[in-house]
C-alpha cells in the first residue's frame, strides 16, 4: 500500500499513565496500515508506548515541569516518523540515579531502534524515531 | 486489556499468572503484588508471563525489584516465557541474563 507525504496524525495527551495505552492502539492501527508484518507493527506499538511511558513518567521530568501534554506525531511516506514532543525538559541521558528498579529508562529504545534520537527544544523535549518502509 | 493476577502455590514456589499489559499503569499493581507476597514470607517466585500482551520499561523495573527483594532474603524469582517479541524485550535489556527464564511451569518448578 502506498502512502502520500500529507499521510499524518498527531495525537495529545494529558500527562496521566492510563492514557499511554490509547496511543499504543492508535499507533499499531496506523503502523498496521504500511501493510508491513506484525512483528513491525509490535515493535512500533513498543516503542511508541515506551517514548510515551517515559515523558509521562515523572522518574524522566524534571519535578517542577510535570505538567502539560505529551504529543504523538506519526507521518507516513517513504518511512514511518513517529515524534513525541513534552512539553518541559525530561532528561535526555541515563543517569545511574535515574534507573527504573535497575533498568536505565532510555536503554529499550536505545537497542530498539536504529534510527532514534532525543533533544530538547526550547521549553519541550522532542523524542524523534524512524523506521524504513519495505 | 487491564492487567490480572492470579496467585496460586506449587512445590514449595508461589506462582503469580499474569495476564494483560504490564506497562506505566499497570505496572504497580504487580509491584504491591509482589511485594505483598514478600512480606507474607513467599520469597521463592515464579512469574508466569504466557498472558502478557505487552511488557515495557516500568513492568523490566518491576521484575527487576521484585528480583531484589527475594534474594535480599535467599529467595528466587523465575520466569515463564515463550514469547519472542517479549523475550526480545529482556535480550536488547540485557535482563536476559540476569533472569532465570524457563519455557513451561514445569521447567520452572523443576530446576532447584
Amino acid at each position: 500500500m502506498a502512502f502520500g507525504a500529507a499521510t499524518a496524525i498527531s495525537v495529545a495527551i494529558a500527562r496521566d499513565p492510563a492514557l499511554v495505552r490509547t496511543v499504543r492502539l492508535v499507533a499499531a492501527a496506523v503502523a498496521r496500515r504500511t501493510g508491513q508484518d506484525e512483528e513491525f507493527v509490535e515493535e512500533i506499538r513498543l516503542a511508541v508506548g515506551e517514548a510515551c511511558a517515559l515523558m509521562v513518567g515523572a522518574d524522566t521530568l524534571e519535578p517542577q515541569e510535570q505538567t502539560g501534554p505529551v504529543t504523538v506525531k506519526m507521518a507516513l511516506g517513504d518511512r514511518l516518523k513517529v515524534d513525541v514532543v513534552s512539553e518541559g525538559h525530561v532528561r535526555v541521558a541515563d543517569e545511574p540515579l535515574s534507573d527504573i528498579d535497575g533498568v536505565e529508562p532510555w536503554a529499550l529504545l536505545r537497542g530498539l531502534i536504529e534510527d532514534f534520537a532525543i533533544a530538547q527544544e526550547g521549553s519541550t523535549t522532542r523524542l524523534s524515531m524512524s523506521w524504513p518502509l519495505v | 486489556m487491564d492487567l490480572s493476577l492470579e496467585t496460586r502455590h506449587a512445590d514449595g514456589h508461589t506462582i503469580i499468572e499474569v495476564g494483560g499489559e504490564i506497562d506505566v499503569y499497570t505496572a504497580p499493581k504487580l509491584r504491591d503484588k509482589i511485594t505483598e507476597l514478600v512480606s507474607n514470607g513467599e520469597y521463592h517466585l515464579v512469574i508466569d508471563m504466557e498472558k502478557v500482551d505487552f511488557l515495557d520499561s516500568t513492568g523490566l523495573g518491576v521484575l527487576v525489584g521484585g528480583l531484589k527483594k527475594v534474594r535480599a532474603h535467599d529467595g528466587s524469582m523465575r520466569l515463564i516465557c515463550n514469547q519472542e517479541r517479549l523475550l526480545k524485550i529482556f535480550r536488547i535489556t540485557g535482563l536476559a541474563k540476569v533472569f532465570a527464564i524457563h519455557s513451561s511451569q514445569a521447567d520452572a518448578l523443576a530446576e532447584h
